[in-house]
């Protein structure tokens, strides 16, 4: 787990595509966050699936919720 | 880096908003960044931006200094289950232009009942050749620009391919020359159907479901169970011909625009 000026980044596997374009991943420390896609990600259309392995960054304000930054190709 | 000294205090803290590289933003808070923006342009020439933000403070802040400096109109696309991220973007101004939908295409024959959708006499489906793809990518292009246009179109628009990856093409031929394509995006764990186009004078024939046909069996014998395919909403035909085929939809896009001379406070 880095930290990072842009806040903690950490990586994960997403478990399950929830509804208002939220997903759930569970980080590699077991830890679950609901987290949203950002947006270059949604501007270059880049689908998330379950079992995609992602880089999420945490919120600093709570840390539960974050947000996928990056899909690495499985 | 270049900061612009806009600050909020959306949880009892300054913002700053800098600019921190071409096309680039991002909102401090603390020496932590809490919030990013970027712009980028498409093949059409479209400027389209993002933001991300912990807060609608900080969304705001953001959008703002961001608007300020950018020429109109600017895009933005979100998924229209995204109704926070949407209001956002209605406060800055921007409006619904149109809507993509996400559509699930089966593979299997038994569910898309193309079966062995045969094209009609004298068209042939097959791999693509370099020289004639070029040319029906021309014929193509002039076509939609002549029409629609690429604005109109979903999702996907390439520039033109200096080198085109043939292995993602099908394509239709008739009397020595392409009339159709179907591009299959690179993706490993769940295809892509980048664009589906036939020759105008050439539709109503059969080709693009003789094209799907033979696209989809190709996965579904490679084991894959289903592509994904974005549609736009006022594009009926295409519409109607996945949903005959059994895909659903499963989401959509919204794209918002900010028109004019608007300018965010």
């Amino acid at each position: 787990m880095a930290r990072t000026a842009g806040g903690i980044e950490v990586e994960g596997t997403v478990t399950e595509c929830l509804r208002n374009a939220t997903f759930r991943v569970e980080l590699e420390n077991g830890h679950k966050v609901l987290a949203h896609i950002s947006g270059k990600i949604r501007k270059n259309y880049i689908k998330i699936l379950p079992f995609d392995r992602v880089l999420v960054e945490l919120s600093p304000y709570d840390l539960n919720r974050g947000r996928i930054l990056y899909r690495y190709r499985n | 880096m270049e900061s612009v000294h806009l600050t909020a205090r959306g949880d009892g803290q300054a913002v700053t908003i800098e600019r921190v590289a071409d096309g680039s933003w991002q909102a401090v808070e603390d020496d932590q960044v809490v919030g990013r923006g970027d712009l980028s342009g498409r093949p059409d020439g479209r400027m389209f931006v993002s933001v991300d933000a912990w807060h609608c403070a900080v969304f705001d802040r953001l959008a703002g200094a961001m608007l300020a400096e950018l020429p109109r109109p600017l895009y933005t696309l979100v998924d229209e289950d995204d109704l926070d991220l949407i209001s956002h973007w209605e406060r800055a101004g921007f409006t619904a232009r149109r809507r993509e939908w996400e559509c699930l295409v089966p593979t299997d024959p038994a569910l898309t009942g193309l079966g062995p959708a045969l094209p009609p006499p004298g068209v042939t489906i097959g791999p693509a050749e370099d020289g004639p793809l070029r040319v029906l990518d021309r014929v193509i292009r002039d076509e939609v620009e002549a029409a629609v246009g690429w604005r109109e179109m979903p999702a996907e628009v390439l520039p033109r391919p200096a080198a085109p990856d043939l292995s993602r093409y099908t394509v239709a031929a008739e009397a020595g020359e392409y009339v159709g394509l179907v591009r299959l995006a690179a993706v490993t764990r769940q295809p892509r159907i980048g664009l589906v186009a036939v020759r105008s004078g050439r539709r109503r024939r059969g080709i693009g479901r003789a094209l799907l046909a033979r696209v989809l069996d190709d996965l579904h014998r490679r084991g894959i169970e289903a592509a994904s395919a974005e549609v736009n909403e006022s594009n009926t035909a295409a519409m109607a011909l996945f949903e005959a085929i059994g895909a659903r939809r499963t989401g959509s896009n919204l794209e918002l625009v900010l028109k004019g001379s608007e300018r965010h406070g």
